[in-house]
């Protein structure tokens, strides 16, 4: 029995990884389909013996996409530059141009060796015009050219943009690029702003998932028409490789030339709320969740003004008393806290607990501490069950401010 | 109360009561055996040297020197050694000097588990970290964190992991381990003799994946092996890695006196030759070691076994010794729980221990006095392995196997010479496969692509790429492979198993706690885990209450019954291609692909203690279907027309019942491996026939041992049925149930042309 047929009655035992089709594989060094490729805006780039498509398409900085037009980014960098504001996502110290909105697509999901990037699109703002650069893969021979082609242009990766880049896009890259690393340039230093983070902070609580697509049809205003969902990207390439027609791909080139625009659209959204320009548009939750981000990133002053600009949200008033603590402005700490004592809430063990303290050691008023230790004690009691916590410390507490406020 | 009888007492007591002493076929004691101590090598580093003195090592066994010296030489070496003979210095000192001399130098440690990585681990560090050495060494495993999975890939000399792990996580990202691939030195692969069947035919190829990725990073790394005692180390590690090996079997440890001894329970029916169970027999000696507190081993051989000899200790010794101290050990046991129990074995909170052969791996327990074996393992390497388990840190021990009585475990008893005189079996795997070649074959593109003219580990494999091109998994372009497909093949292909997919057991009989307790293959779960099976889980009793064999889940209830079940499965083969075949008049003998389809018909019933069957039901699962290789043996069935029909089916079920039995022998392989299905009309040529057939998809390779050895399997099969005892057939050679003996004898006179006549 020949292996192939053995190979055919034995398929059921192999692991399955496709449907089975033919494949012809024309390996000819005349670029197939190039008027098709043309009219896609696309053009051959050479190396050596090998080519890859580059195709190249041109917005006026007045496009608008989604909520917001181009010309706003220059703005909002400028912006950065000006303000003293440090926030991971501030982009002072260097120009819009600079920046590299940045995405691939791919023949797998999975990270690994084998899974391997077949487009690299990223987008520029200039003084002038947007321009989306697209590198394509038009087969797995054909990868020293790609990168070359790529690494030559870009020369510095210092500004990427990208949509979760960190976990997934760049380390695919650095994969790629380790095995054809002594037949292309190094790798640049690479600096990155992974916009995945930013979306979770704001609006994971909100949005069914903070994938890029939903991301942009409930809050950037971006509505994709005809769009091809980016999980068919792999078939579609498998499919190109076989008949090589490029209007297989037109479906994925648009797709990642969207991709990158809605993230200077993202970026645009996300660093005007940042910068607090437009704090009415944006809700208290934003807000206090913008707070938050600042104040993990060390500047308390801005985290300061957006906890304050949230109103009565109450978990931002707590953040703002903590942090008040924290900088120790005992006063503006303590008038917060009793604004929030009302009512009962088991968070109101620790403001009570907080209030105590506050009045114990820094207003020396152990009669008003004293209060206060009683009533965390009582809520506490209120909400033992939930809160867990042991007994000992409240006790312990009101029975050394009694003792203090026999003294006096 | 009588006092604690101690070993010396409990065997003298063995020898004398006659409940005992009568069964006792065969008492070898094996001497004690002076250490071969050699001085350390002068090249060895001052600062190892000292730290082994620190240690109380003042000298080398001479296998430990000896490998040192060999891989000093450069050369590939498996060294065979016995368990507690210090082997792992074998390969800790040489990996160790050259850390010494060069810190980038990196080492990659197999452990066929994940426990024996962690053992190792710990161990290596309490050395290394009194010596001066800067050695890191890590773990890599599913459970290591990720912010340690940096360090370890980017600054470990040496990695420690599982050949799962190389397969699935490791070698898929060889990108981020670049530095690791380019200083790789040492592979050493510990436990080598595991590495058969199908688990090492795929080891073996994931092997051949991590060469290719070191050829390409430049490197050129030596293999260390270590391997308990079979008979082909050298060829086994020569297959397993590719490369020339260097035998090492000089052991020099010293080993304590130890008693083996043969044990066969009394007949209990004359007529039928009927024995009492190995199982009871077992329970009532383990009993007596164990209620004097000495710490005992009980080996069973299947899963249930375990868990019947389980219950039944714990009820006996329960008031004596408390209800924790005996438990089971096997396969299917949740990590946490082993570890807990490898614990107890060590500190001798454990008193005794039932396990199947998942034991037999080097996990250290520590140092028991006795071994049972409740029935003959199976095979001379796997016995020795067991019995390894007793008295491994030398002084006195015992090991009893009691037979069972199965045709190989009655012909043990009456050849002890064929056990201690026979070299053990060989270890065979079969690395070219055609399903875990392609299966192996898919990883390995996805990790490089594949150059025209490229072989694998020696195999031209161009068929298969283009195959793979069709099956739209690769793309063909310039003369090269590539991977071209969105799945990650790693994760579809387990290197355990023939059935991809466990099915996970979970216990719902607390509503508020339910909870998974164990897992199982698919095959076996056919008939161990079928709606209504009792699936026993240390000692506990749980009904099945519904199989979901989609969903790959099992949904158990405790119960507490006074039976366990045993599920019968129907097989139907058919023959698709000849590939060998010689005719021996009146007979012919074939080798060649078949078509296996087994599914689970019935379960029965069974009382404890009595073993009476006590009801039935059927077992609706579907078919399993199996492509694989089968060897065969048929006879005219005109010559046979005189026999009846009838008696024609009894002897071909007789004589089945026989090779299942013998065939194990000679191709070294566990039963469950092999296959045996008499047909009294094979569908390919109408005669009536006898197959054997490997259980896994492909063949591994043991029924083409099987049809190269025939008149071997057949001699002895004959030899077993001669010297069984009994009038009619019975048991221990052609099973109970066919009153075949003459008949099966029939049909081997036939076979070897012999006379052919029949009465």
């Amino acid at each position: 029995m020949s292996l192939k047929s053995k190979l055919q009655r034995m398929k059921s035992h192999l692991a399955k990884d496709a449907p089975s089709q033919l494949v012809p594989s024309p390996p000819s060094r005349d670029i197939p389909y190039l008027p098709q490729w043309e009219e896609l805006q696309a053009k051959p780039f050479f190396f050596e013996n090998e080519y890859i498509m580059i195709r190249e398409t041109r917005y006026p900085l007045s496009y608008r996409h989604g909520r917001y037009s181009f010309e706003k980014l220059p703005e909002l960098v400028e912006q950065w530059n000006q303000g003293r504001a440090s926030h991971p996502l501030s982009t002072s110290g260097t120009q819009a141009s600079d920046l590299l909105f940045f995405d691939t697509e791919t023949t797998g999901l999975h990270g690994g060796t084998g899974n391997t990037i077949f487009l690299l699109g990223y987008a520029r703002v200039l003084s002038d015009q947007v321009i989306v650069k697209q590198y394509f893969l038009p087969g797995p021979h054909e990868e020293v050219a790609f990168y070359q082609g790529f690494l030559s242009d870009v020369r510095e990766l210092k500004n990427l943009v990208t949509y979760n880049g960190k976990a997934f896009d760049w380390p695919q890259v650095k994969t790629r690029h380790t095995l054809l690393r002594d037949l292309v340039p190094q790798l640049p230093l690479f600096g990155h702003y992974d916009l995945l983070h930013g979306s979770r902070r704001l609006w994971k609580d909100h949005l069914p998932s903070c994938r890029l697509s939903i991301v942009e049809q409930q809050i950037l205003g971006v509505h994709r028409q005809d769009d091809t969902p980016g999980y068919m990207a792999p078939l579609l390439y498998f499919d190109f490789l076989k008949e090589q027609d490029p209007s297989i791909m037109k479906g994925v080139l648009e797709h990642n030339e969207w991709d990158v625009l809605s993230l200077i659209t993202l970026y645009i959204h996300l660093s005007s709320l940042l910068q607090g320009r437009d704090l009415a548009g944006c809700t208290p939750h934003e807000r206090f969740q913008i707070g938050r981000w600042y104040e993990q990133a060390g500047d308390q002053l801005k985290a300061v003004e957006f906890y304050r600009s949230c109103q009565d949200l109450q978990p931002a008033q707590l953040s703002l008393a903590a942090l008040y603590k924290k900088m120790k402005d005992w006063d503006q700490a303590i008038a917060l806290w009793e604004q929030v004592a009302v009512g009962n809430s088991p968070l109101l063990t620790e403001v009570y607990t907080e209030l105590s303290k506050g009045y114990e050691h820094h207003r020396k008023d152990y009669e008003r501490a004293l209060f206060y230790a009683d009533k965390a004690y009582e809520t506490w009691k209120l909400y033992r069950k939930k809160l867990g916590k042991e007994k000992e410390p409240f006790v312990k507490r009101m029975e050394r401010l009694e003792k203090k406020c026999k003294l006096r | 109360m009588k006092r604690k009888q101690n070993i010396h007492d409990l065997l003298n007591e063995l020898k004398i009561d006659e409940r005992f002493a009568n069964q006792i076929s065969h008492w070898h004691t094996l001497p004690e055996r002076e250490a071969n101590l050699v001085p350390f090598p002068s090249t060895l580093d001052e600062r190892i040297c000292d730290s082994l003195v620190r240690k109380g090592i003042r000298a080398l066994y001479s296998h430990q020197a000896t490998s040192f010296e060999a891989v000093e030489k450069g050369h590939h070496v498996v060294a065979v050694t016995p368990t507690a003979s210090g082997k792992s210095l074998c390969y800790h000192l040489p990996v160790i000097q050259a850390i010494s001399k060069d810190s980038d130098t990196r080492a990659l440690y197999l452990f066929p588990t994940k426990a024996l990585a962690y053992d190792q681990k710990t161990e290596l560090n309490d050395w290394v970290n009194d010596m001066g050495i800067p050695v890191k060494s890590y773990t890599y495993d599913g459970d290591t964190p990720s912010n340690i999975r940096q360090v370890v890939r980017k600054a470990g000399n040496i990695v420690i992991t599982n050949p799962d792990m190389l397969h699935s996580a490791i070698l898929p990202h060889h990108t981020k381990w670049v530095s690791f691939f380019e200083n790789l030195r040492y592979i050493v692969i510990d436990e080598l003799h595991i590495y058969r069947g199908v688990f090492g035919s795929h080891v073996a190829n994931v092997i051949r994946r991590l060469l290719r990725i070191c050829t390409f990073y430049g490197s050129t790394p030596q293999f260390i092996c270590t391997s308990a005692t079979i008979a082909n180390p050298k060829e086994l590690a020569e297959q397993l890695t590719g490369q020339s090996m260097t035998l090492i079997d000089n052991n020099g440890a010293p080993a304590g006196k130890k008693h083996f001894i043969f044990y066969n329970p009394p007949v209990v029916n004359q007529q039928l030759h009927i024995r009492k169970s190995a199982t009871l027999e077992a329970r009532s000696l383990a009993e007596n070691f164990l209620s004097n507190g000495v710490q005992t081993i009980v080996f069973a051989r299947s899963r249930v076994r375990v868990e019947i000899l389980l219950s039944y200790l714990q009820q006996l010794v329960q008031r004596k010794l408390g209800p924790k101290s005996i438990r089971g050990y096997r396969g299917g046991y949740l990590p946490a729980e082993r570890r807990e129990i490898e614990q107890g074995l060590r500190s001798g909170d454990i008193m005794g221990v039932v396990s199947t052969n998942a034991l037999e791996l080097g996990v250290d327990i520590g140092q028991l006095q006795v071994c049972i074996m409740a029935g003959y393992p199976g095979s001379v390497a796997s016995t020795w392995q067991q019995a390894g388990r007793a008295g491994r840190r030398q002084g006195e021990s015992v090991v009893i196997m009691v037979a069972g009585s199965s045709p190989l475990d009655q012909y043990v008893m009456r050849h002890p010479e064929y056990f201690f005189d026979r070299s053990p079996e060989s270890a065979r795997i079969n690395p070219d496969n055609l399903i875990i070649l392609v299966d192996q074959l898919k990883c390995a593109a996805y990790e490089l692509p594949f150059q025209a003219g490229e072989q694998f580990g020696g195999v031209e494999i161009e068929e298969i790429l283009h195959f793979l091109t069709e099956e739209q998994v690769l793309h063909f372009q310039r003369n090269k492979w590539y991977w071209m497909n969105d799945s990650f093949p790693a994760h579809n292909i387990s290197l355990r198993s023939a059935s991809q997919e466990n099915v996970v057991i979970i216990d719902q009989s607390n509503v508020a706690n339910v909870r998974v307790i164990g897992e199982m293959d698919r095959f076996s779960a056919m008939t161990l885990l079928h709606d209504e099976a009792i699936y026993l889980h240390q000692g506990v009793q749980f009904q099945v209450e519904k199989l979901d064999f989609e969903e790959k889940k099992a949904w158990v209830r405790e119960v507490q019954v006074d039976y366990y079940t045993d599920a019968n499965l129907a097989v139907q083969l058919k023959v698709l291609e000849i590939d060998k075949q010689r005719t021996m008049p009146p007979g012919v003998m074939g080798y060649g692909d078949v078509t296996v389809n087994a599914m689970a018909t019935i379960f029965k019933k069974i009382k404890f203690e009595t073993h009476d069957n006590i009801g039935s039901g059927p077992i609706h699962l579907p078919e399993e279907e199996l492509h694989t290789s089968a060897a065969w043996v048929s006879w005219q069935e005109e010559d046979l027309r005189s026999l009846g029909l009838k008696e024609l089916e009894y002897g071909l079920v007789g004589l089945a019942h026989v090779l299942r039995h013998v065939a194990p022998l000679f191709v070294m392989c566990d039963p469950q491996d092999l296959h045996v299905v008499p047909q009294r009309k094979a569908v390919h040529s109408g005669q009536p026939t006898i197959f054997l057939y490997d259980r896994y998809p492909g063949g591994i390779g043991l029924s083409e041992q099987v049809y190269k050895q025939w008149d071997q399997v057949l001699l002895n099969a004959e030899e077993a049925i001669e010297a069984c005892p009994c009038a009619e057939g019975c048991p221990s050679c052609v099973g109970a149930e066919a009153t075949g003996k003459e008949l099966a004898r029939v049909l081997i006179t036939m076979m070897k042309g012999v006379g052919g006549t029949c009465h």
